[in-house]
């Protein structure tokens, strides 16, 4: 579904582009244009999301690669301006949060084939195969890392550090969701950009910090959501599935999947349909309504205490 | 381990070090020049191995921190001691490096080998006295200014008073006084209230040769800005902008990352400074800022393969670039200096260019195709079209032996080059 969609939008751009082209001279040099920006456009995004570095990773690469995607995406909005749908009338002055969901559709239809990698895919680990949801957990590692990255590599020492720091990171989000729900994508940011001391592991970890944070706003949320401390009181690393749908059934609850590496690939492939299915639903892409980052937001003050519950339990 | 990521000679030229990425730093010593075999200079040799830098692991952020070297820096000799700088991601350490070649012996309680001498043995007392020994050089850390850098530094330079020095990461640079650890100020601070606009990050800084409130810094976006520290505290408002328009027949999607400066060097005189980008090198005269005075194509031939080489990251790499010295057979006349520049480029190549004639040579830092000894073949690279004999097609570029460090003496005319693992010292051809 989120696949077809997926696909339905690149043929429509394309044969929008074509449509458009002035004379037939034109044609084939346009659409090689297309082709090379939308490669670019798709390197870009592999390496933005499949690094996992045990290092922070280059804070100059980072920022070039994103400006590459801000520009590709600026030249799309532009060209596919007579298309209401690439309209965003209430677009967040947020081009690294535009990135990020307008990033879904172009890996979406991958997701439909979550087994059948593409000539893009083929070249990742295989674990980031099995769903563009992989791809989500490099920004869910901005606050839960240490489980992403260390999980094959460094088991047990590093995964006290991770349920430390998604606790830590977690407690701060549910400090910055308090005062200000509606501003708190904003709050977010900023203390997640405040690099010292009080906000350590949120930011960057894969990314310099703030790059993924308003975009990734919403899996920063999900992070902080009970559902992580459940996880990671009882059963270590294995994702909970059904406390996660009963919980959070709204939510993207592909962020979750934080740990594709020691969890079972039973439980990574199952959590494929699922994560799609979210991206749809929190990431309307090419929607001229606001995309949701509010609505988790408010959704997960009703769960604070059962947080402080799970937090002060365990 | 063993990939070199930096080399720098002293002020005097007689010391050549080398970092690399596992943080040691190997210091060579030039031999003294034999005045009868006046064809020759002196051969570098190991003169002090250290380990400068660990791995750390930063236990907040749950990332390792780096150990490999990025920057060398020698200070002036004051004494006879030698002092550097060498920085890693995050700590920037003060070593002094000090020559041992006597030692005390002839101690009353102790034997030579130091075993304690049985008190009941000892009838007399003596005085020890200092004996030749072999020569001895030891590295001892001096300081370490450290906690001072959330991004990661990418710059050192010492000032021309010889007391205070700056280093920079991404988004910030900071002035630090060699005798205070505790303490730094920082006095540029590019980082955005909202991280999310962050769209150039700052690659380079030096302080002006001369002038010792003046420095530059060099962008992503292929800007140098130079600062005066007098102006203010913070030197966000740069004095000067340096930026060349871009020339639209090159407009690519890959425009602003071969913009992207990788190195700056002021020039000995401090009128003029050099930076690297991923295609050229450009000469500025610090009194115009519109423009360079001069371009070098350092492997122009490459513009057509951007998009390979943003996809295996090449485009990222980081050259430096470098002046030549004094040629010490003319060093009366100062405009020998700075009338070549050096650079590399992929494939063990790196570049010369002569500013006066503006010819310009390609030459091969490779064991396999150099006998020692022998003149450098001169190397020429050619598009993907026809190939003449000797040419290298660049198609069968390796770009993973890619010469990023080269250094120049101060005085004489020998370079340092490195490759991935291997240093290289080449000198002219002395008559």
């Amino acid at each position: 579904m989120l696949g077809k969609g997926g696909k339905r939008k690149f043929d429509e751009h394309e044969d929008g582009l074509e449509g458009k082209v002035v004379s037939p001279t034109d044609g084939p040099s346009k659409v090689s244009y297309t082709l090379q920006r939308q490669t670019i456009f798709n390197i870009s995004l592999m390496k933005l999301y499949n690094h996992r570095p045990l290092t922070e990773p280059s804070l100059q690469k980072t920022v070039l690669i994103n400006n590459m995607l801000r520009r590709i995406q600026e030249e799309l909005k532009q060209e596919g301006s007579l298309r209401p749908m690439f309209v965003t009338a209430s677009q967040p002055a947020d081009p690294l949060s535009d990135n990020f969901r307008e990033a879904q559709p172009a890996f979406s239809h991958l997701a439909s084939q979550p087994l059948l990698p593409t000539d893009f895919v083929s070249t990742m680990p295989l674990e980031s195969c099995l769903t563009p949801a992989s791809l989500l957990e490099d920004d869910t590692f901005c606050t839960s890392p240490t489980v992403q990255h260390d999980g094959p590599t460094k088991p047990p020492p590093p995964a006290l550090q991770a349920v430390k720091d998604s606790f830590s990171s977690a407690l701060d989000e549910i400090e910055e969701l308090c005062p200000a729900p509606t501003s708190a994508e904003a709050v977010a940011a900023e203390t997640a950009a405040d690099d010292s001391k009080a906000h350590p592991s949120e930011s960057s970890i894969h990314k310099p910090e703030g790059l993924p944070e308003s975009r990734t706003a919403e899996s920063k949320l999900m992070d902080s959501l009970p559902g992580n401390f459940e996880i990671t009181a009882s059963t270590g690393f294995l994702t909970d599935l059904t406390l996660d749908d009963i919980l959070f059934a709204d939510i993207d609850t592909s962020m979750y999947d934080f740990d594709p590496c020691t969890s079972a690939t039973g439980a990574a492939s199952k959590m494929a349909p699922v994560s799609a299915d979210e991206l749809l639903k929190t990431l309307a892409p090419y929607s001229s309504q606001p995309v949701t980052p509010n609505q988790p937001f408010k959704m997960d003050l009703t769960e604070l205490d059962h947080i402080m519950e799970v937090l002060v339990g365990s | 381990a063993d990939i070199i990521s930096t080399v720098e000679f002293n002020h005097s030229g007689e010391l050549l070090a080398t970092g690399d990425k596992g943080g040691r730093v190997v210091i060579f010593q030039q031999e003294q020049e034999n005045k009868t075999q006046s064809h020759s200079r002196g051969e570098y040799n190991v003169y002090s191995t250290f380990q400068s830098h660990e791995p750390e692991f930063d236990y907040l952020k749950s990332l390792e921190i780096e150990e490999k070297i990025n920057k060398i820096r020698w200070l002036p000799q004051k004494n006879a001691a030698q002092f550097l700088l060498s920085t890693n991601d995050k700590t920037i350490k003060l070593w002094k490096i000090s020559e041992r070649d006597k030692r005390p012996e002839g101690y009353n309680l102790k034997e030579e080998d130091g075993r304690y001498r049985d008190p009941t043995t000892v009838t007399t007392l003596r005085v020890p006295v200092f004996r030749p020994m072999d020569l001895m050089v030891e590295a001892s850390p001096r300081r370490i200014f450290a906690n001072a850098h959330t991004y990661h530094i990418n710059s050192i330079s010492i000032n021309s008073d010889y007391e205070t020095y700056l280093s920079a990461d991404d988004l910030r640079i900071n002035l630090w006084h060699l005798e205070i650890t505790d303490r730094s100020f920082n006095i540029v601070d590019i980082k955005p209230a909202n991280m999310e606009e962050l769209t150039e990050v700052i690659t380079a800084a030096e302080f002006h040769p001369n002038s010792c409130s003046t420095f530059v810094y060099s962008s992503s976006k292929g800007t140098i800005r130079l600062c005066d520290m007098r102006a203010s505290a913070l030197c966000d408002r740069h004095s000067k902008l340096f930026e060349e328009p871009e020339d639209p027949s090159n407009r690519s999607f890959f425009s602003e990352i071969i913009s992207s400066i990788s190195d700056v060097k002021f020039s000995h005189s401090g009128r003029y400074m050099m930076t690297r980008d991923y295609l050229s090198v450009k000469i500025w005269d610090l009194n115009m800022e519109n423009r360079p005075v001069e371009t070098y194509q350092v492997h122009e031939y490459l513009r057509s393969k951007l998009c390979s080489l943003y996809e295996n990251d090449c485009i990222f790499d980081k050259f430096e670039c470098c002046w030549n010295g004094l040629d010490r057979q003319v060093e009366f006349f100062s405009v020998f200096h700075g009338s070549i520049v050096m650079t590399g480029s992929y494939n063990n190549f790196f570049r010369m260019f002569d500013r006066n004639s503006k010819r310009d040579v390609t030459l091969e830092a490779s064991r396999e195709n150099n006998k020692p000894r022998t003149v450098l073949k001169p190397r020429k690279v050619c598009g993907s079209g026809k190939r003449k004999k000797d040419e290298i097609s660049v198609d069968s570029l390796d770009f993973n032996k890619k010469i990023l460090h080269t250094a120049w003496h101060p005085k004489e005319n020998i370079i340092a080059v490195a490759t991935t693992n291997n240093l290289y010292i080449f000198q002219d051809k002395m008559n």
